[in-house]
């Protein structure tokens, strides 16, 4: 039996229809749509019990509060953690996506030498050699916390310890200078303040920590009429604090101690305030020729100021006529203004950009990539992600985002002295040390973290002072055990010191200070401490045009 | 009962800073896109700039989070989806968007009349890894599709878990708050329940200062906004953008 | 006899054998569970009685599921028997304490949200309505794996037509849509969707 065309074309019509009343077309189809909703190249969140813990931020040195979703044992969501009475349940915008950031492609995962893979051990012998041969310097970026005690310990032989200060603590450097306490005592009283003068300061766009000062101007200002809490914005730009601002004065980039000369003139030649400053050298019109404002629109801003007291007035760096406004204000040691919040602190020394007679400088994670040493020294650097520098000799992987146990000690703004233990919650890569594990491999007698913390946790239930703050408000000597107050640090309560020695503090002025070199020029946006910022910070900058792209930090 | 949920935004506290974005993108799993603009981009809170054109002390500017309005009546991308990927949700009033039925014709975007719907260019891609990171209650979406604000969906599914745990049916209000109102540090989005009328919010939508964007089009949105400046409420009938300053269309 | 209707007629007899006979067999790929799990075994020994014992809800209402090998460990933290499954389990997951690769029947697409709270402690459904009395046998099914969709056979149910299926069988979107429809309740896109 021949087969022709015509069999070929009948059985195919034939099994065309038998197909047809079989599962296969019907079947396929929905197997391939269900496939086509679940590309198997589209990741996939893991799944696993979720739970919430309290942690802090440790991006920078303000430490805000955090409730962290964690799901199968990592970070998925980010919270703000209202019962941290400095941040109240506020983050700034990287916040919420700082757990993704230790997934960054710029994640720095192995050690470099000089731009070449190199080990641990070579780093630990090219150290551990510098320390035998000569003085070293540790710098460091979050000065106070127990990696910090540390770093000092093991420099005491050996060299010397110095910290890179961020803007809000060099605003404060002028008070430490005149009253011979450490600037890193002071802080702003800013919950009594009537009214807050800031000279370029960003206050309401991430300056301190940020939910502190948003949540008081929502709380006392926005959108009030006739608020609680004048907050009055002297800057060059029409920032974001300065649009929102109950008043805003623009002046000229650069006049923001010349305005505060002239405000201090027509208070003190008005009688607005007790005499009790040096008279500021400027003259009223010298002023206004400076800052690019008329005489009158300083006369009101001086009155309008000290309509609602108290008054103090928050610089954006170190800029001395500003500090002497204040003490023309009276807002040094006084309550709403410049306080003293913590009694037993040591004068650290800053670091200096040019670093001379080191044989080796070792610069913790948490120095912001534009401290960059300019020194023949051997420079170890460490850091979580890459931020673009080559200066650094070694370049060591440090642990990222909530991935190393460190304490929190109190925000460089802040009006009350704090204490937070921030445990490690994410699994670090195993290529990765912290500075201080680092020199405890090289001197193994050195105090580790966890002791100093311990110690801390010791000091404080000793001392019975303060309130710890968790789920419930409990003073410390309530507790009957310091395990007890260590179990409930270690759970994410933080711990008040007592309230400030607002009387602790004078500055006694006699001649008006000289300015000290031009303020920061660019105020449009603070810039943000860390190295990178979260892949998602792409929405703020590309996809809306919110924030105008910090350079050098791609998203 | 039936919930209506809804918000609003106090503008004279908003200071622009991007937290609602950031908190929004973290909990629905939207993905960073490297080559993204603001004509491509996903950002289903978005975070506007508007200026009152003055100079000087006479400029003022305020800043307005735009987000899927949950149109209540006539919802205008509920009528133009072949597929019925969108939907009125009977129970919440969220306007429901389901990316995994979408065919991608994006007519819903173009009969938006807030553009708060975006379109996924490309696959969502993360460092390697990073699934860990990524939360787990929300799914993933694939290039081509549409998608938007759902009002943080994963949340009111883990309130409703956790309520049946207790053989409830009605949420712990507290257990159901979307990642931007969690986030604003100036509490200037605020969130509830508007069919409830003793909730705070049934009050404030009532206030003189609060208004709704484009009521004319007759959608009823269920998210407010609220201010006390005249210029600002002038804005809400304006055509869309118009005074303001924004890249989109 | 006519030539046609023969060659046409075995066109579609070759057809429906290979739709009805070699498909399913070519579609789905069969695959072990990693261990011989017998729940009859453990409920009569150990007098486990009710199936959230093991698969159990957690407080926030979230479901376990298959239990982790923690629960495992509380009893075979050494062997306790002689087979082959037991010194599996022993030395390659509580040993080490790896959690089991088990293969999920139930295992739903990553944008299905199923609230078993929902289902079983408010409204009180059986487990078995869903899940058959498989928790009452004493084997170890075979994990059938979907070649093109990558779910498991469970999701369709066993048989290929969808015709004269149990209750139980198959867990498709249309199948919640049915038993929701039977019992009146009405849910959104959003009720089951993440």
């Amino acid at each position: 039996m021949k087969v022709t065309r015509r069999d070929l074309l009948v059985w195919s019509a034939g099994a065309t229809a038998g197909l047809l009343f079989t599962p296969v077309p019907w079947k396929l189809l929905d197997d391939v749509s269900i496939w086509s909703q679940n590309w198997p190249w589209i990741p996939q969140p893991t799944r696993g019990p979720v739970d919430v813990k309290l942690s802090f931020c440790t991006l920078c040195p303000n430490g805000c509060g955090m409730r962290v979703r964690m799901a199968g044992g990592w970070p998925v969501g980010v919270a703000g953690a209202g019962c941290h009475p400095v941040s109240r349940g506020a983050l700034c915008p990287l916040g919420f996506a700082a757990h993704q950031l230790n997934w960054h492609p710029r994640r720095l995962s192995r050690v470099c030498y000089r731009g070449n893979t190199s080990s641990w051990g070579e780093a630990r012998v090219a150290f551990t050699k510098a320390c035998g041969e000569g003085p070293i310097m540790i710098i460091d970026g979050h000065p106070g916390r127990a990696a910090s005690s540390a770093f000092e310990t093991f420099v005491q032989r050996r060299g010397s310890y110095r910290v890179v200060p961020g803007q809000e603590t060099r605003a404060l450097a002028p008070y430490g200078t005149w009253s011979g306490i450490p600037a890193a005592a002071l802080g702003y009283d800013l919950e009594n303040a009537g009214t807050i003068v800031s000279f370029g300061a960003p206050l309401l766009d991430g300056w301190g920590t940020p939910g502190r000062l948003t949540r008081l101007w929502a709380e006392r200002a926005a959108g009030l009429a006739d608020p609680q809490l004048h907050l009055i914005q002297v800057e060059p730009s029409f920032s974001r604090t300065a649009a929102r601002a109950w008043q805003y004065v623009t002046i000229r980039a650069g006049g923001e101690g010349a305005v505060a000369e002239g405000v201090a003139r027509v208070l003190l030649e008005e009688h607005l305030v007790p005499a009790r400053g040096p008279m500021p050298s400027l003259t009223l019109v010298e002023v206004a020729e400076q800052a690019g404002v008329s005489t009158d629109a300083i006369r009101d801003l001086a009155r309008t100021i000290v309509a609602r007291p108290p008054v103090v007035a928050v610089a954006d760096d170190n800029n001395p006529a500003i500090a002497a406004l204040n003490v023309v204000l009276g807002a040094v040691g006084a309550r709403g203004g410049i306080v003293r919040r913590s009694k037993h602190i040591r004068q650290d020394v800053c670091a200096e950009a040019a670093i001379r007679g080191m044989r080796a400088v070792l610069i913790d994670s948490t120095v912001p990539w534009d401290f960059v040493p300019q020194t023949d020294a051997e420079v170890f650097r460490f850091a979580a992600w890459d931020g673009g520098s080559t200066k650094a000799d070694w370049l060591l992987p440090a642990p990222g985002f909530l991935e190393d146990l460190t304490d929190v000690p109190t925000a460089p703004t802040s009006g009350m002295e704090t204490y937070a233990v921030a445990p490690s919650l994410a699994e670090a890569p195993t290529e990765v040390q912290s500075a201080a594990q680092f020199l405890s491999s090289i001197d193994p007698t050195l105090v580790t973290v966890d002791k100093v913390i311990h110690t801390r946790c010791s000091e404080i239930f000793r001392q019975r002072m303060g309130t710890l703050w968790g789920q419930d408000v409990t003073p410390v000597a309530k507790f009957v055990s310091v395990q007890k107050l260590e179990e409930e640090l270690w759970k994410g309560a933080v711990w008040i010191g007592e309230p400030h020695h607002a009387g602790g503090l004078r500055c006694q002025l006699n001649d008006w200070p000289e300015a000290i070199g031009p303020a920061r020029t660019s105020n449009a946006s603070p810039p943000w401490l860390v190295p990178v910022l979260p892949s998602l910070a792409s929405k703020l900058y590309q996809e809306s045009g919110l924030r105008e792209s910090p350079e050098g930090r791609s998203a | 009962m039936s919930a209506r949920y809804g918000m609003v935004i106090d503008l004279d506290r908003c200071t622009g800073c991007g937290a609602c974005m950031m908190a929004c993108a973290a909990e629905n799993n939207v993905p960073p896109v490297p080559r993204a603009t603001p004509r491509t981009g996903l950002t289903p809170m978005l975070v506007r700039k508007v200026s009152n054109g003055g100079e000087g002390v006479d400029r003022r500017e305020v800043f307005i989070p735009i987000m899927c309005m949950h149109c209540e009546r006539e919802t205008p991308c509920v009528g133009v989806c072949p597929q019925q990927a969108v939907e009125v949700d009977k129970a919440t009033g969220i306007v429901m968007q389901m990316p995994q039925r979408c065919l991608g014709c994006r007519y819903c975007m173009t009969a938006c009349p807030y553009h708060a719907r975006y379109f996924n260019w490309w696959d969502p891609q993360w460092p390697a890894g990073m699934e860990k990171a990524l939360n787990p209650g929300v799914a993933v979406r694939m290039r081509g599709v549409v998608e938007k604000c759902n009002l943080c969906h994963a949340r009111l599914h883990s309130a409703t878990q956790k309520a049946a745990a207790t053989g409830k049916r009605e949420i712990n209000p507290a257990d159901y708050v979307p990642a931007c109102v969690e986030a604003c540090p100036t509490a200037a989005i605020r969130f509830g329940n508007l069919a409830d009328k003793h909730d705070p919010l049934s009050l404030e939508v009532r206030s003189p200062d609060t208004f709704r964007f484009l009521t004319r089009l007759g959608t009823e949105p269920k998210v407010y906004y609220k201010s006390k400046e005249a210029w600002v409420r002038a804005l809400a009938e304006s055509n869309s953008g118009s005074g303001v300053e924004t890249k989109r269309g | 006899m006519a030539r046609t209707p023969l060659v046409f007629g075995l066109g579609l007899a070759v057809a429906l054998l290979v739709g009805w006979v070699a498909f399913p067999r070519v579609l789905y790929v069969q695959r072990h569970q990693p261990l011989e799990f017998r729940h009859k075994t453990h409920a009569e020994k150990s007098g486990i009685v009710q199936c959230s014992e093991c698969h159990a809800f957690r407080d926030d209402g979230t479901f376990a599921g298959i239990p982790s090998i923690a629960i495992c460990t509380a009893c075979h933290s050494e062997r306790i028997g002689t087979t082959n499954a037991e010194a599996t389990l022993v030395e390659n997951y509580i040993k080490p304490g790896q959690e089991t690769p088990w293969l999920v029947y139930a295992r739903q697409p990553a944008n299905v949200w199923f609230p078993h709270a929902v289902h079983v402690q408010r409204a009180a459904l059986e487990c078995r309505e869903c899940h058959s009395p498989y928790g009452e046998s004493d084997e170890v099914r075979i994990y059938q794996l979907n070649r093109v969709s990558g779910y498991s056979r469970d999701i369709w149910g066993p048989s290929i037509s969808r015709l004269r299926r149990a209750p139980h069988e198959g867990m498709k979107m249309s199948d919640c849509e049915d038993c929701h429809r039977r019992r009146n309740v009405e849910v959104g896109c959003i009720g089951c969707h993440q």
